[in-house]
């Protein structure tokens, strides 16, 4: 019995509306390298990245606190493996809390000798200090920056 | 008492990487015959069908459970499709314990199947749940989510890869005594430990497979049960509770969720035990299915379950036996998430073990004298929880 | 089957068009959330659980109750999910009530436009066996029951514009500031443009109680919960009688029952059908039982169906004013829930004391949903 197959692409493009608080923030990582967080008067914590609401309190955030460039690791990881569409490995990634921020911030750790991972995870064990880095050239995108160990 | 909700019927696929003989209303109804069969009902008797399907992407189609109404004879039925990513199934049986308890149905199906082997590669299709405005751009998947999630647990309480391999041993063994798991094959600490790095520290034996098949379940009010003289299980505490989406909110100065730990987990069991009229978990409860589809995540489980006494206490207790076969209170004797992976229905399959345990019909992984036995799901990025409590 | 608890809608809040892009999605989300629960008087506190009613393929995202559950309060709270459609997140929501385990629930759904073509997000949804290769997107299949429907019946066209003409005058009239102009919809034939509007981004929230909270914090008036239905059709388009709507016949007896309506001419004061087109709400009447095919016309004639006539129907605009394509089912409920509750602005309709909401979703409306909302519990 002969079985058969079909191949299916799904390819739909978005864009997506940033609202004004996310624009803020990449503004201001393209044109002047800086990262900002938001406060919750509420809770008192700045947000990184910045949202218009804090979904602990649900009121709106208050005030733009700029934060960084530097930080301490939070969380990473070392990926060694391909999937589709996403990034040749290896590489780094993970959340660093940016000095004067209550919660985490994505990005790639760049500059970590990958070859042994436990040794990799010890050069960036949580509590590490890391400074950010920005591109020369910037879009105003979560890849414009990046992190490497002070 | 008569007014609690059953469950009366259970139907699961042998779960395998690819069925290139069946599409996918096909695994729904390889599923939803067997529960129909046991439950001993025709479909005229379901009052409504809750579908279990997570992400259409995984399945390549859109609204797919609409593709799925005849498999689960659903036509000019009561009909609607549940999405919680990962705990789709279990909330699948919760919206169907809803139906009843609400006073307007008394017999409910909920069914699904899923073909995440046929997608491609499921981390690409996972990648998209992030939001596109800040955290699309980072290479996120489930996998090395669970691995941030590993280092902070290290960390925290000292767990180590080889503690991750423990894991994995175990669930393979159990596994391989139950027909329907998907990786069956035994493996030793240093197989786990050889095999490669996917994402540090979770290796490929500390992942789930992608996995392909149905399951289904019949619920049906206790009221509907004596009237018909059915044999039953009941669920006796039903939860669920989500924590923040944003990972890095898990993290950084007095988070309120622990990006180590499992807090709407706990949240959500300190619940379904609330209404289960458990107190004192770690030693009431019997069996448990908790959803893990990676190794280190079983331990974090396991305290949010309230079965250790602090969290990280599970680490050493599982290396002791306790949450084996024969042990105190045997942790995913089906082999859990781990060894089967049909994201859809993968939190039902736990639910359906939990229920199989407790109504002494497991086969080869019974464990013995189960009466009271609990099963988790967690769905998004380790974000949304739901929890039940089964009992004889 | 009576309801353990009676459930009660104590708070709404609508925006069935939002054009400006100042807001991201998860920002319109939580401004909704936040628009119900002030309409009721309540805080995220008083809400029990929550139930979203959200696309995948609309909103971008693979599991999109994720990004939804901080706009809508669920952080540290009970949260759940239907992608089938927005009038399911109101039925789950409302039989979580109905159980007595909940004293409220919050359900909120969204439709944006932020995909390049919404057609072709929907013609994911055609099976990729036998049908992907198809042009299926929901226009078509609603294309293809007006088609079924002319070859049954020649003048169907002459009512279907007679309707899509009464629910434009109705929206005139409903807003007089509307938030968009809509814009015709494409032909497709048999639809000509005036038969559809394109989709716009709209969202809408509704907070649904219990009776003993309903009694404890005194709301003045809540639209109660009489009779619920909801029901499915066959997957394949070419399974189905197009030009009849047994779902609906079939919700509509699950919530007749329930309500204990047995003339349904003579029970409603308003009615809500979701017009995706004008030929989708003839086919309604006639499931519904407020007019068989034949009854129609002399009906329409009579102006039963009109403002001011004896059984108004989409008062609101429908869907011809407004088509946030996936929010458009509960939108119907919400509309009938502040008929009752004296809060649906101009288009209020004096003394209304029991309404009716169908809401229809899916290819030629494969879901169907019956909604009965009365001013006593």
């Amino acid at each position: 019995m002969e079985l058969l197959g079909r191949q299916e692409v799904w390819n739909i493009t978005y864009d997506h509306a940033l609202g004004e608080t996310a624009s803020y923030f990449f503004t201001q990582i393209r044109d002047n390298g800086k990262i900002f967080g938001r406060r919750c008067a509420k809770s008192n914590k700045v947000l990184v990245p910045p949202r218009a609401f804090s979904d602990e309190t649900l009121l709106p955030t208050t005030e733009w606190v700029e934060v960084g460039p530097g930080g301490r690791v939070e969380a990473f990881t070392f990926v060694y493996e391909q999937f589709n569409n996403l990034p040749p490995p290896p590489y780094a990634f993970g959340y660093v809390l940016l000095d004067g921020a209550d919660t985490a911030l994505g990005g790639y750790f760049k500059g970590v000798d990958l070859t042994n991972p436990r040794e990799a995870a010890e050069a960036l064990a949580i509590g590490t200090r890391v400074v950010t880095k920005f591109a020369e050239q910037r879009k105003g995108d979560v890849l414009d920056f990046w992190f490497e160990v002070a | 008492m008569t007014d609690r909700v059953g469950i009366i019927g259970i139907g699961q696929s042998n779960f395998r990487s690819r069925r290139d003989d069946a599409s996918y209303p096909d695994l729904v109804r390889e599923a939803v015959v067997p529960a129909m069969l046991d439950a001993g009902l025709d479909f005229d008797a379901i009052d409504a069908v809750v579908y279990s399907l997570s992400p259409d992407a995984m399945v390549g189609i859109g609204n797919a459970e609409r593709l799925g109404v005849d498999a689960v004879g659903g036509r000019n039925k009561r009909f609607l499709r549940i999405n919680t990513g990962g705990a789709t199934g279990i909330s699948s049986v919760t919206a169907a314990y809803y139906h009843i308890a609400s006073g307007v149905c008394d017999v409910v199906l909920t069914a699904g199947a899923d073909k995440v082997g046929e997608c491609g590669d499921s981390q690409t299709v996972l990648n998209k749940i992030w939001d596109p405005t800040y955290e699309r751009a980072l290479p996120l998947g489930t996998i090395n989510m669970l691995a941030m999630s590993a280092v902070r647990y290290m960390q925290r309480y000292g767990m180590t890869e080889e503690d991750m391999a423990y894991v994995t041993v175990k669930n393979r063994r159990q596994a391989a005594l139950n027909p329907r798991a998907h990786l069956r094959k035994m493996v030793t600490i240093d197989d786990v430990m050889d095999s490669r790095v996917i994402s540090w520290p979770i290796k490929l034996m500390d992942c789930c497979p992608q996995s392909t098949g149905g399951a289904a379940m019949v619920l049906a009010s206790e009221q509907f049960i004596r009237d018909n003289n059915l044999d039953a299980v009941w669920i006796t505490g039903v939860a669920c509770r989500a924590e923040t989406y944003w990972m890095g909110d898990r993290m950084g100065n007095n988070p309120t969720a622990e990006h180590a730990d499992a807090y709407a987990l706990g949240r959500s069991f300190a619940q379904s035990y609330r209404m289960a009229g458990i107190t004192d978990p770690a030693k009431q409860v019997h069996i448990a299915e908790l959803y893990a589809p990676f190794s280190n995540t079983e331990y974090h489980a396991i305290d949010a379950a309230g079965l250790v006494a602090n969290f990280g206490d599970s680490i050493k207790r599982l290396r002791d036996g306790e949450f084996e076969l024969g042990g105190r209170v045997p942790v995913n004797p089906s082999g859990g998430t781990l060894c089967t992976n049909a994201i859809a229905v993968t939190a039902m399959a736990r639910v359906a073990e939990t229920a199989l345990q407790v109504w002494g019909r497991a086969g080869a992984h019974q464990v013995d004298g189960a009466r009271v036995g609990i099963a988790s799901g967690n769905g998004g990025d380790h974000q949304i929880f739901g929890t039940m409590v089964i009992e004889a | 089957m009576a309801y353990r608890v009676r459930p009660a809608v104590v708070g709404c809040a609508i925006r069935p068009a939002i054009t400006e892009r100042t807001r991201s999605l998860e920002e319109i989300i939580y401004d909704i959330s936040q628009a119900a629960l002030a309409d009721a008087g309540l805080t995220i506190e008083d809400i029990d659980g929550i139930v979203v009613g959200c696309n995948d393929q609309f909103d971008g995202r693979a599991i999109s109750v994720m990004m939804a559950s901080g706009p809508t309060g669920g952080v540290d709270r009970d949260i759940l999910s239907t992608p089938s459609s927005s009038e399911h997140a109101f039925i789950l929501g409302a039989l979580r009530v109905a159980s007595g385990q909940f004293r409220t629930q919050l359900v909120v759904a969204w439709s944006p436009t932020e995909a390049s073509s919404l057609s072709e997000a929907q013609r994911l949804g055609a099976d990729p066996y036998f049908h992907r290769a198809l042009p299926l997107d929901e226009l078509s299949s609603h294309a293809l029951q007006a088609s079924a429907l002319s070859h049954v019946w020649p003048n169907a066209w002459i009512f279907a514009e007679t309707v899509a003409v009464k629910n434009r005058r109705h929206a005139a009239l409903a807003w007089p500031d509307p938030p968009a102009r809509p814009r015709a919809g494409p032909a497709r034939w048999p639809l000509t443009e005036r038969l559809t509007t394109q989709p716009v981004t709209g969202a809408v929230a509704m907070v649904l109680a219990g009776q003993p909270f309903v009694r404890e914090r005194a709301f003045e008036a809540p639209a109660w919960l009489r009779g619920m239905g909801w029901a499915t059709e066959a997957a394949f388009l070419g399974d189905r009688d197009l030009t009849t709507a047994p779902a609906l016949k079939e919700a509509a007896r699950q919530a007749y029952a329930e309500a204990g309506i047995a003339d349904p001419t003579a029970a409603f004061d308003v009615v809500e059908i979701t017009d995706a087109t004008g030929y989708a709400e003839l086919i309604a009447y006639d499931a519904l039982g407020l007019a068989s095919r034949a009854e129609i016309a002399p009906r329409m004639a009579e102006g039963w169906f009109a403002r001011g006539g004896r059984l108004p129907v989409n008062l609101s605009g429908g869907v011809i004013a407004f088509n946030p394509v996936f929010c458009t089912g509960m939108i119907r409920i919400a509309e009938i829930a502040n008929q009752v509750r004296g809060r649906a602005g101009p288009h209020q309709s004096p003394g209304v004391r029991l309404g009716l909401a169908q809401a229809g979703s899916g290819f030629a409306m494969q879901y169907q949903s019956a909604i009965v909302l009365g001013a006593d519990a």
